[in-house]
């Protein structure tokens, strides 16, 4: 297993120049000064931590709802918020995943995984075994099954297609860190496919 | 919590997601959420002031206590149990809380440890020389601006320093690291913080060049890291192995040698000084000649011989005498000379005997008697002679002597006077010479002694920026404005825990909002929740604490006697209105 080899076309939303970065940067000292030069913040990133709390439940207009219920929280607590050179994005999918995780704590929303074939082919790929429609099913059932902080770490890799340092960033580990607990979900995951292969 | 797995879902096309952003929508929530939570705010203080009233029958004083605490602002007057209690909910709401929220919290703004600013000219780069010895090394066209152009022009420098336990507790940079969970504190072997601004505006570190930082650290030991403080994550952000001790004995002082080498070296005054006070003995020695040449330019007196009257019966010579040559013979013109009784050889014959010749010269006696050498063929005799006269001639030449030796007794009397007046003039000056020539040499003493004692303040002040001791080399390569720092983590002392009770004059207790546990043992500070107080037996402490934006200290003279006597009770005193900085605080705390 490489976990550094690309396989997939990754997501290019985290990909932020030097300038990019420093712009953010300006535009959010000015939001902590006065909400209205918020603006640009929630336009550029609106569609992103949409799809991010989409990508994890079923109901769309809950979804929406909590996307809403994420930027207000981001503009309530932005005087928090300093920059450390890393895209406020990260900052943002904090806010969400501590929302979407406290919705399915205190509803009875269901926990959705969303996923294409394709993402499926590349994690068979991942772990070098030839992807067979058998092989579908299990993995459905296996990745659903796996507590919440591994789902998170198939997720984020294959099913956003999000580069380690965004997925480090999002979760609070290192990259090292992040890629060992993925290689170590991945052998499960082998294991899990060699044995029903036989 | 089942979770259901979708396979292929249709995406949400852009359109439906565009049409549920309404940014107007989400300011105004903001802004009511803003105005409901300020009227909460007000509503949680009143209920629970009416909470407090409710309860009050039993603890009515630490109800108004509280509520005064609240409303008030004033301090609270408790007894030693309700102290706790009314203190901790006072935290709730004090501005000292608030202030304590922010992630870096100097305790007393006026004590923070300043800025020094730099002039550099991005394009040109610098080196630049801190106070402290530390050098900023800055590469040509270091920085960016905020859209990745390189910036040309002067950009302004920030640096400051942060060396021992005062610096830390001045900026109020928290010192905690959390690794995997577990919280340790820093000791610390210095800290940087380096920003950079252009016009007002922050710049950036071009991300193909780097500053380094030669930081001059009093901290020798090789056990330390490098850690960068992520205000994100409020952690320090630990970057590796501090390996960049170099020139270990590069500032080792030798404070005695250089004191003595010091007291070797003439202050320049003084060298000046000595060129005046060996031009003197030239000038004394100047005025002697002078003296001695007016002395001898006094007319010379000559005493005029009494003339003697001759003995009759005695041996006597007739001779002729050239005047000229003998001019004191003048007055003896027709004298006689008689023969000396001191002539041993002298008999009768010899004026029997016609001599070829007969010369006289000046005798053992000069004036008073002559040398008559008489000669014959191969013969001849030398006697001493007296001059002498009879008669008449007698008294004539004594009636001249008498008015020589007048004149000569008035002129000697007058020459005894001038050279008595002359040496008094010499020796006046050679006096004032000898004075001008002791004030010259006090004058160099005085200089020399001015001279080195503002040489050894110097030198003082120099070992004390050293700290004097040795110093060695921290190397910083910054990628990134912020504050760096290379430290080594440490637990919390755990030998043994007391419950603190913290007492200011006339024993009243107060309870703080920031503790600071100041290892002497090491340059280490545990900033400690109010609660207990843990130390071990074997390190030195003293105690720094702020309660009600007033900071008060416990010297660890204090700390030791009541860790001896293993009480409870710490007493602290106020923070002289005098202390101004972190380097007066340092003073403060006995670092």
């Amino acid at each position: 297993m490489l976990l550094d080899a690309v396989h997939m076309e990754f997501s290019p939303r985290y990909h932020h120049t030097a300038d990019m970065l420093l712009d953010e940067q300006m535009i959010i000292e000015a939001a902590k000064q006065n909400p209205e030069h918020f603006g640009p913040l929630y336009d550029k990133y609106y569609k992103q931590i949409f799809g991010y709390v989409y990508q994890r439940m079923d109901d769309k207009d809950t979804a929406f709802d909590l996307t809403a219920q994420v930027f207000l929280k981001a503009l309530t607590n932005i005087e928090k918020y300093e920059y450390k050179g890393v895209p406020f994005a990260s900052w943002l999918y904090r806010i969400a995943h501590s929302e979407v995780m406290q919705l399915f704590r205190n509803n009875s929303k269901l926990r959705t995984v969303n996923a294409d074939i394709s993402d499926l082919r590349n994690i068979c790929e991942e772990v070098e075994e030839e992807y067979m429609e058998q092989y579908k099913g299990i993995l459905m059932t296996v990745i659903k099954d796996l507590p919440e902080d591994e789902l998170q770490l198939i997720e984020l890799r294959f099913f956003e297609k999000r580069p380690f340092k965004e997925i480090a960033e999002i979760l609070n580990l290192t990259e090292t860190n992040a890629k060992v607990k993925l290689y170590r979900i991945l052998e499960r995951v082998k294991k899990t496919l060699t044995k029903t292969s036989k | 919590m089942g979770t259901k797995f979708n396979l292929d879902r249709k995406p949400v096309p852009d359109d439906e997601i565009n049409s549920h952003k309404d940014f107007g929508e989400l300011v105004n929530k903001f802004k009511k959420q803003s105005i409901e939570k300020a009227r909460s705010d007000v509503n949680f203080l009143k209920n629970k002031k009416a909470t407090y009233s409710a309860i009050i029958a039993g603890v009515a004083v630490v109800c108004t206590v509280t509520y005064f605490a609240v409303f008030k602002k004033e301090p609270p007057k408790e007894t030693a149990n309700d102290k706790i209690v009314t203190t901790q909910q006072q935290h709730t709401t004090s501005p000292e809380n608030k202030q304590n929220k922010a992630f870096i919290a100097p305790p007393i703004s006026k004590l923070n440890v300043p800025y020094t600013s730099y002039k550099v000219k991005a394009e040109q780069g610098a080196s630049i020389k801190h106070k402290s010895n530390s050098k900023i090394i800055i590469p040509k066209k270091a920085f960016v601006d905020k859209q990745g152009l390189d910036i040309v022009g002067e950009v302004e420098i920030k640096y400051r320093e942060f060396h021992n336990q005062a610096d830390i507790i001045a900026s109020g940079i928290p010192m905690t690291y959390d690794s995997a969970g577990v919280q340790s504190h820093f000791e610390s072997a210095g800290m940087i913080d380096i920003k950079g601004y252009q016009n007002g505006e922050p710049v950036f570190i071009n991300p193909k060049k780097q500053i380094t930082v030669e930081f001059s650290s009093e901290h020798t030991a090789d056990k330390y890291n490098m850690y960068e403080l992520d205000t994100v994550a409020k952690n320090w952000a630990y970057l590796g192995r501090d390996n960049s001790l170099v020139n270990k004995k590069q500032l080792k002082p030798n404070k005695q040698s250089d004191v003595k080498m010091l007291e070797k070296k003439e202050s320049p005054k003084a060298q000046e000084l000595q060129k005046q006070i060996d031009a003197i003995p030239p000038k004394i020695e100047a005025e002697k000649i002078t003296y001695t040449q007016k002395v001898n330019q006094l007319p010379k007196t000559i005493e005029p011989n009494k003339p003697s009257k001759a003995i009759a019966g005695r041996p006597q010579f007739q001779l002729e005498v050239n005047y000229k040559e003998f001019p004191e013979l003048q007055a003896f013109k027709n004298a006689v000379f008689e023969v000396g009784k001191e002539n041993k050889n002298y008999n009768s014959k010899l004026a029997d005997i016609t001599w070829s010749s007969a010369e006289v010269s000046e005798g053992p006696q000069k004036g008073k008697n002559y040398l008559l050498t008489l000669k014959l063929r191969e013969r001849v005799e030398k006697l001493i002679v007296y001059p002498a006269l009879t008669g008449a001639d007698y008294d004539k030449a004594l009636k001249s002597y008498e008015s020589k030796f007048a004149d000569y007794k008035n002129l000697a009397a007058k020459r005894e006077a001038d050279e008595k007046r002359l040496k008094e003039e010499f020796e006046a000056k050679q006096t004032a010479l000898f004075e001008e020539r002791k004030k010259l040499k006090e004058d160099q003493v005085q200089a020399n002694i001015k001279y080195w004692q503002e040489q050894q303040a110097k030198l003082d002040e120099e070992y004390s920026s050293m700290g004097n001791q040795e110093k060695v080399v921290r190397i910083f390569n910054i990628s990134r404005f912020s504050i760096y720092n290379s430290d080594c983590p440490k637990n919390l002392p755990n030998d043994v825990k007391i419950n603190p009770i913290y007492v200011i004059n006339e024993g009243k207790s107060i309870s703080p909002s920031n503790i600071y546990l100041i290892s002497h043992s090491r340059n280490l500070v545990y900033n400690l929740p109010y609660g207990q107080l843990p130390y071990n037996t074997n390190e030195k402490y003293s105690l720094c604490v702020l309660a009600k934006g007033k900071m008060y200290l416990c010297n660890k003279e204090t700390f030791s006697a009541i860790t001896t006597a293993k009480q409870n009770k710490i007493p602290l005193t106020e923070l002289d209105a005098n202390v101004n900085d972190a380097a007066d605080l340092k003073k403060a705390m006995g670092i």
